[in-house]
């Protein structure tokens, strides 16, 4: 699908937690540098992927009150607490029951059980603390808004030890870049062989989301409003630049709901969105050279 | 507010464009002051806002109010309604609503740069760019599984 890569030096590409990752760096990445990309991949993934039954989320939700607190907790809690008050609780951690409950589970049933709202509360009932992450009652985290976001991040970082000069990390919709300018296309999300503009990324972090691609049942796709269950209706794509993948990841999921051009501002972060019926709206100041 | 056993009510598209349902907080207060009996009588057989006037007292006079809340596809609007009773007939309806969407509209122009009509793009293949940004690809489990039911109901 993407172009051929237009600058010059190396690029890794691989599988993992079911997306296509590509690494490109000036000089190749050591055997001993992939490993490391590997193990920060798989630790994330056994530690908050609710698709897998070994996880530290999946014991959570199994009732295991608490666990060892994942690196990551504070971070993510944090961010979703921001995401939850920008949105008017539209976001929510607490969102793998109901995406369960609409057939997105672990074994990929697609049986759908009707809409549900996520626990409201759902700062009183996850916290992490004292090195434990408490999940009580029993739910299903789902990081889905910004896990992988953070996850390009540990990533580069790592890379970023290895190796200097420019790198590019994409996992597919979530990319980080240092370095050189690189030019991004924002996918239309109703013609993927079409682009409705490009935006020019320069040590920052570009996430992109649509609703196209994971979509079973009866117009149901993978972002939820977590007030109701209901899948969104009034966003098709959004795209967001941050300074890290942690925070565009965030923004690209604030922006199907009403608070997320606030919290874009707030934090300072660019961004696109195309409605359903396929206009565009775009940040005061936006970077992007649009299609319009 | 003292909740009790709601009765739905029925506010009618004219008022916010979106029939939603209501709860009615059975919250009885005196017009006057700020606390009643605190019941209602959940019981009552006459349709919220019926015209009834047979005196039948289904319903204690007095002024209700209750907050109800309905869904637009992105955001919960909030809003509140007080009614008046009078011998079971509802002499006085207000309602203050739709705040969100009042500031929706404030921030189009503060925090959006800007709207277009429909975008139909370019060809990605003719454009200079190293990379593209859609959704993700995700989930090769997702779409193996999504293909394995589609084979299935096509069998």
């Amino acid at each position: 699908m993407a172009p051929e890569a237009d600058r010059a030096g190396d690029a890794w590409s691989f599988e993992a937690i079911g997306t296509r990752w590509q690494v490109e760096t000036g000089e190749p990445l050591s055997e001993e540098a992939q490993r490391e990309v590997r193990a920060i991949i798989d630790r994330f993934d056994a530690e908050w992927s609710r698709f897998r039954p070994d996880s530290l989320v999946s014991q959570l939700a199994r009732g295991a009150g608490w666990v060892s607190a994942p690196a990551d907790a504070d971070t993510l809690l944090a961010v979703y607490a921001d995401l939850s008050a920008a949105t008017s609780g539209a976001v929510n951690p607490l969102i793998g029951d109901v995406l369960e409950r609409r057939g997105y589970d672990s074994a990929y049933s697609f049986v759908d059980h009707g809409p549900v709202a996520a626990a409201k509360n759902w700062q009183e009932q996850v916290r992490a603390t004292d090195g434990r992450l408490v999940l009580d009652p029993p739910a299903t985290i789902d990081v889905g808004a910004i896990g992988k976001g953070r996850l390009v991040d540990l990533v580069l970082a790592c890379v970023r030890r290895h190796v200097g000069g420019d790198i590019v990390v994409d996992a597919s919709g979530d990319l980080a870049a240092r370095g050189t300018a690189v030019r991004v296309a924002l996918e239309h999300p109703y013609d993927t062989t079409r682009a409705v503009g490009v935006i020019e990324l320069e040590d920052a972090a570009l996430c992109a989301s649509a609703v196209n691609r994971r979509v079973w049942g009866d117009g149901l796709h993978h972002v939820l409003d977590a007030r109701t269950g209901a899948p969104v209706e009034r966003f098709a794509a959004t795209w967001a630049v941050a300074s890290d993948a942690l925070h565009a990841d965030a923004i690209a999921t604030a922006l199907f709901f009403d608070g997320g051009p606030e919290l874009a501002h707030a934090w300072g972060a660019d961004w696109v969105r195309m409605t359903t019926d396929g206009r565009l709206q775009w940040a005061p100041d936006s970077k992007a050279e649009l299609f319009t | 507010m003292i909740r009790t056993t709601a009765r739905p009510l029925r506010v009618g598209a004219a008022v916010v464009g979106i029939a939603g349902t209501l709860t009615l907080a059975g919250c009885a207060s005196a017009t006057t002051s700020g606390s009643g009996s605190g019941t209602s009588d959940e019981n009552a057989a006459a349709t919220s806002g019926s015209s009834d006037a047979s005196g039948s007292g289904a319903y204690k006079d007095g002024t209700y109010t209750a907050e109800g809340s309905y869904q637009t596809p992105e955001s919960v609007e909030t809003i509140s309604v007080t009614v008046t009773l009078k011998d079971d007939v509802v002499t006085e309806v207000s309602i203050n609503g739709s705040p969100t969407r009042a500031e929706s509209q404030q921030y189009q122009s503060q925090f959006v740069g800007g709207i277009s009509d429909a975008v139909v793009g370019k060809k990605i293949d003719t454009l200079s760019v190293s990379r593209v940004a859609g959704s993700s690809l995700t989930s090769g489990g997702f779409n193996k599984a999504i293909d394995e039911i589609k084979s299935e109901a096509a069998a």
